[in-house]
C-alpha cells in the first residue's frame, strides 16, 4: 500500500539530510539571521566628516522593518546589540556641480574601543556631466567578528575630499546615504 | 536640491555650502523648516568630536541666499 502521509513526529528521528529535503540538523532550526537593521542620514552634508555623528535615523518609511535588537549610536560610534559575526554595510550617495578627483566613504572599526583602523574603503570621483550637478555613489562592506560588544565598535566617515563642496546626500523620506547591520551568525 | 535638475530648492542647499560638516540639524527630520533648524552640539573632525563653533544664520539670510543660488542656477541653465 502506498503511503500518502508520514507521521513525522513519531516516525522520523535524527537528522534528515539536506539532499533529502531536510536541514541536516538534529534539533529545531533555530539559527539564521537574528538581527538586521537599516539606518540613514536624513540631511545633506559637505565634508570632511569623521565620524558621521548627526542627522542619523532608523529607517521608518516605505514598509521598513527591522529584526531583533537595534544598534545604538552615540557621537557617531555604533554599538552592536550582541556578539556575533556582523555584516556592516554603508552606501554613500553623492552629488556635486563640478569636478572632484576623489572623496572617501569608509567604515572604521575598533577592537579595543579606542583605536580605529580603516576596515573598508570606497573612493569615488565626480566629473561634471551636462553642465549640471552630477550624481555618484560609494559602497562599503565589512564582516566584523564582534566578540565583545564593549570593545568592538564601528564608525563611518566621509573624508579625503579633494573638493569640500561635494555633498553627501541625506533624506528622511527614502534612503540616499544609509547604513545596514546584519548579524550573520555566532562568533 | 532637485536631484533631477540640480536646481537648489531648500534652505539646506545654502546651509551645507555655508560651512562643512554636520553643524546643523532639525528637530523634525520630516519637517525641515527654519523653525526646526538647530545647531548640533558637537561634530566629528579627524576622528574626534569637537564643540560646534558655528552660529545659525537668520531666516532671512537663509531665504535670501537660497534665492541667490537659484538665480545663479537659472542664469547658468537658461
Amino acid at each position: 500500500m502506498a503511503l500518502s502521509k508520514i507521521d513525522v513526529a513519531n516516525m522520523v528521528t535524527g537528522a534528515t539530510p539536506v539532499a533529502n529535503g531536510g536541514t541536516g540538523l538534529t534539533s529545531g532550526f533555530t539559527n539564521g539571521v537574528t538581527n538586521a537593521s537599516q539606518w540613514r542620514m536624513h540631511t545633506d552634508l559637505t565634508g570632511p566628516v569623521d565620524p558621521i555623528s548627526a542627522n542619523l535615523e532608523k529607517v521608518d518609511t516605505d514598509g521598513y522593518a527591522s529584526l531583533g535588537s537595534d544598534m545604538t549610536v552615540s557621537s557617531g560610534i555604533w554599538t552592536f546589540p550582541g556578539t556575533g559575526i556582523w555584516w556592516i554595510r554603508g552606501h554613500g550617495n553623492l552629488y556635486f556641480n563640478g569636478d572632484s578627483r576623489h572623496q572617501h566613504f569608509a567604515i572604521h572599526t575598533t577592537t579595543d574601543n579606542s583605536s580605529y583602523s580603516l576596515a573598508s574603503s570606497g573612493y569615488s570621483s565626480i566629473s561634471k556631466v551636462e553642465s549640471n550637478a552630477t550624481q555618484q555613489s560609494s559602497d562599503v562592506d565589512f564582516i566584523f567578528d564582534v566578540t565583545n560588544v564593549t570593545t568592538h565598535k564601528c564608525k563611518f566617515a566621509f573624508e579625503n575630499v579633494t573638493n569640500s563642496s561635494v555633498v553627501l546626500a541625506g533624506a528622511s523620506t527614502h534612503n540616499f546615504t544609509w547604513f545596514q547591520f546584519i548579524r550573520l551568525g555566532d562568533t | 536640491m532637485d536631484r533631477t535638475t540640480g536646481r537648489p530648492n531648500h534652505i539646506q542647499d545654502y546651509l551645507i555650502q555655508l560651512h562643512p560638516n554636520q553643524w546643523f540639524t532639525w528637530t523634525d527630520s520630516k519637517n525641515k523648516v527654519y523653525a526646526n533648524l538647530r545647531l548640533t552640539e558637537k561634530y566629528g573632525v579627524n576622528g574626534n568630536m569637537i564643540s560646534n563653533p558655528r552660529s545659525l544664520p537668520t531666516e532671512k539670510q537663509c531665504t535670501d541666499e537660497l534665492k541667490k543660488l537659484q538665480d545663479a542656477w537659472d542664469a547658468a541653465n537658461g
